[in-house]
């Protein structure tokens, strides 16, 4: 670090730059990304002259961190934000550097018109996304040919895995997890995947769907349950408050699926124990729908705070971690498959890319479904849903009770905070 | 003198700037907020009782406000006789006494951590070691977490396992009290059961009050155990009111309504502390207090 320092100093110096400044860059993620980010910013700096320091977490809690930092205005200079922060903290799209003002810095024709809008806010380009990422399914390869099972294509295939891994293998044997957030994403996929529409109502700002509609998609994800296909809410909640990339049943490949974003093929890969294969495969479909439902969004967008100091000099750092070469090799897919398509062009050349995150990724890129709302991840949006859901799995609501109280708490929490 | 204040005050300042700085000022903005609808970026509206309004039809409030209640009630009379009860067994002369004494503490110097939260939520997880020796000694294992009428339960057991500290407060006074005390009910006839009730109890009323104060403070500010271990699941069965706060404040952007809960908390603890002073009255003994 001391080294870097006398470096940036000394370039500065050379270079007779006149701008040499000490920035602060915050993210979340897990140990590899860590170290590459960390690596790529002590290259960027020498290159520019800045001193960079990184703020870096896990995932939990990161939001509250950056709520409190920017409630304080002692936020980093360049922020990694995530896309459905956007309106929390920017809902004019002022809370963050338009970075279209700084378009001679940092080299925009890299993002494709697509991927700029989802930075967008008020017209406002408040982020610059890393890459785009949705929900993919990722099943155990290993545990479904220990049950002389192919990997499932479709929901049938999971809900006729589940009498045979319980045969085969035992009862802990599940083809599938999801429980809370997972619970209510496959809810929201096949209501989805029903209605053609998305959650939110992207001209009313309401629920898209009629309570029978979701009524019908909570009954599916009990009937998962009730199948043995996946394991009921009260049983994950038994082993407490952890990840499920952190159990040993899923180490084990006991738990032999799960529906995750494709930009965390390798978080949820890394932990398996040896000789287990996890495969990513296009969205299961109920019959006859009308879209296949992809949830896909920005993701991780790099923005810069408005109460940065030194604004130029945060843009030239995020110019360089996206378009500088050696910068994207050492940043490669640690955070998915790069959005900026210099970064994808020379990875790809190069043949950097795990070819099973881009196999991960191209379901994504081939997918199709309706927009997705960013109130879709709302923290309120998504505690009245996961409320409601828990007490359908605990026998405390029936389906249709609870679809009306989803139904009627998001339109409520929406008109809250509008 | 007028250089001896001086230097009195300099020595003083580190903790009045803590003091006004970590707990005054946010404590009096805390009670502005409280009037305001804040989201942290926008600066706060001035919106009166609505916070207060919100909260008598806020049902999670009245859930998470009945768990802390219950949390509390059973937490705090749990921790201290189990704390006087270790207490007195560590006042007797045994052998290595220092070492138990020692190794009865640790537990609180490790216990707010959350490290040892993590570690309580390996111990009663499904397949943790609560349910090894369960089912190895023939009975069926039990969902801790999952199961809400359980899952308060281990909240409750990790905080009274952290007996340490009122332990050591209950074994100094123990220690104090005159042993020509027991002598002389011996000779009266007293038994050990008798004596204890009757000279022990007594006699440490004064430090029974401080620890209740103390203990009932802190249960009602619990979060590191519910956060780590259960994420104040399932339904809500562990969701302590610091939970609701911490969450209402910094994920659902409400600082003015978690800034109103906080003082309702407040509140209701300054309404128990009163009212445990008042009650000290009638069943706290001091030693040559002319009230007694």
């Amino acid at each position: 670090m001391k080294k870097a320092l006398y470096l940036s100093v000394a370039m500065a110096l050379v270079t007779g730059s006149a701008h040499a400044e000490n920035l602060r860059m915050s993210w979340w993620g897990g140990d590899a990304r860590h170290a590459q980010t960390q690596e790529a910013l002590e290259v960027c700096g020498e290159k520019l002259g800045h001193t960079i320091q990184p703020e870096f977490t896990g995932w939990s809690g990161h939001q509250e961190r950056i709520t409190t930092q920017i409630a304080g205005r002692t936020e980093a200079d360049i922020m990694q934000i995530n896309w459905p922060w956007l309106p929390l903290f920017s809902r004019d799209g002022t809370g963050f550097v338009d970075l279209q003002d700084y378009d001679h810095i940092i080299d925009l024709s890299q993002w494709s018109d697509e991927a700029l809008a989802g930075g967008m806010v008020n017209g406002h380009l408040n982020g610059l996304p890393t890459s785009d990422t949705g929900r993919v399914f990722m099943f155990n390869k290993t545990t479904f040919e220990e049950a002389g099972l192919e990997v499932p294509r479709t929901w049938a295939d999971v809900l006729a895995a589940a009498p045979v891994f319980k045969e085969k293998l035992g009862d802990n044997y599940y083809p599938l997890e999801a429980a809370t957030l997972n619970a209510l994403l496959i809810v929201s996929l096949v209501v989805t995947q029903a209605t053609g529409k998305d959650l939110i109502d992207p001209e009313t700002t309401r629920v898209a769907w009629t309570e029978e509609e979701l009524a019908d998609g909570i009954q599916f994800y009990l009937d998962l349950v009730e199948a043995g296909a996946i394991r009921s809410w009260r049983d994950v909640a038994g082993e407490g408050n952890v990840e499920l990339f952190e159990t040993r049943s899923w180490a084990e490949g006991r738990l032999a699926g799960s529906y995750e974003w494709d930009s965390t093929y390798a978080k949820y890969a890394d932990p398996l124990d040896d000789g287990q294969v996890l495969v990513p495969v296009p969205l299961l479909q109920i019959d006859g729908a009308q879209t296949e439902g992809l949830y896909r969004k920005p993701s991780m967008l790099f923005a810069i705070s408005r109460n940065s100091q030194h604004p130029e000099a945060a843009a030239e750092v995020i110019n360089c971690l996206f378009n500088d070469p050696e910068a994207i090799d050492i940043l490669r897919d640690s955070r998915g498959i790069p959005a900026n398509r210099a970064a994808f062009e020379r990875l790809e050349a190069e043949g950097a890319l795990d070819e099973t995150i881009v196999a991960a990724h191209q379901i994504i890129e081939d997918g199709e479904g309706p927009v997705v709302h960013p109130l879709n991840e709302h923290p309120r949006v998504r505690a009245v849903f996961e409320d409601n859901l828990e007490m359908v799995a605990y026998g405390q609501l029936t389906p249709e009770e609870a679809a009306q109280e989803i139904i009627s708490g998001i339109d409520s929490a929406i008109r809250s905070f509008r | 003198m007028g250089q001896g204040r001086f230097l009195g005050l300099a020595y003083l300042s580190p903790y009045i700037i803590g003091l006004l700085v970590f707990t005054a000022i946010p404590f009096i903005a805390s009670l502005y907020l409280s009037f305001t609808d804040y989201d942290l970026i926008n600066a706060p509206i001035w919106s009166g009782l609505d916070n207060y309004r919100e909260m008598m039809n806020d049902r999670t409030f009245r859930r998470s406000l009945n768990v802390t209640l219950i949390y509390v009630f059973l937490t705090v009379p749990l921790k201290l006789a189990f704390a006087l009860f270790i207490a007195v067994i560590l006042n007797y002369r045994l052998k290595a006494i220092g070492f138990f004494r020692t190794a009865y503490y640790v537990p609180s110097i490790l216990g707010g951590s959350i490290a040892i939260a993590v570690l309580w939520r390996y111990i009663f997880a499904d397949q943790g070691l609560v349910n090894i020796v369960l089912t190895s000694i023939g009975f069926s294992a039990v969902n801790w977490f999952g199961d809400p009428a359980n899952a308060l339960f281990t909240i409750t057991l990790l905080r009274c396992w952290q007996f340490g500290s009122a332990m050591v407060i209950f074994l100094a006074a123990l220690q104090s009290i005159d042993k020509s005390l027991y002598e002389a009910a011996s000779i009266d006839g007293a038994g050990k059961w008798h004596s204890f009730w009757h000279i022990t109890v007594p006699l440490i009323t004064p430090v029974i009050f401080f620890n209740l104060i103390m203990q009932m403070v802190q249960a009602f500010q619990e979060f590191n155990g519910p956060y780590v271990i259960t994420g104040g699941g399932p339904l809500r069965s562990t969701y302590l009111l610091p939970l609701y706060i911490y969450d209402e404040a910094f994920r659902s952007f409400n600082m003015g309504y978690a800034s109103a809960i906080a003082w309702v908390l407040f509140i209701i603890i300054m309404v128990l502390t009163v009212a445990a002073f008042w009650s000290s009255k009638k069943w706290v003994y001091y030693a040559g207090d002319k009230r007694s």
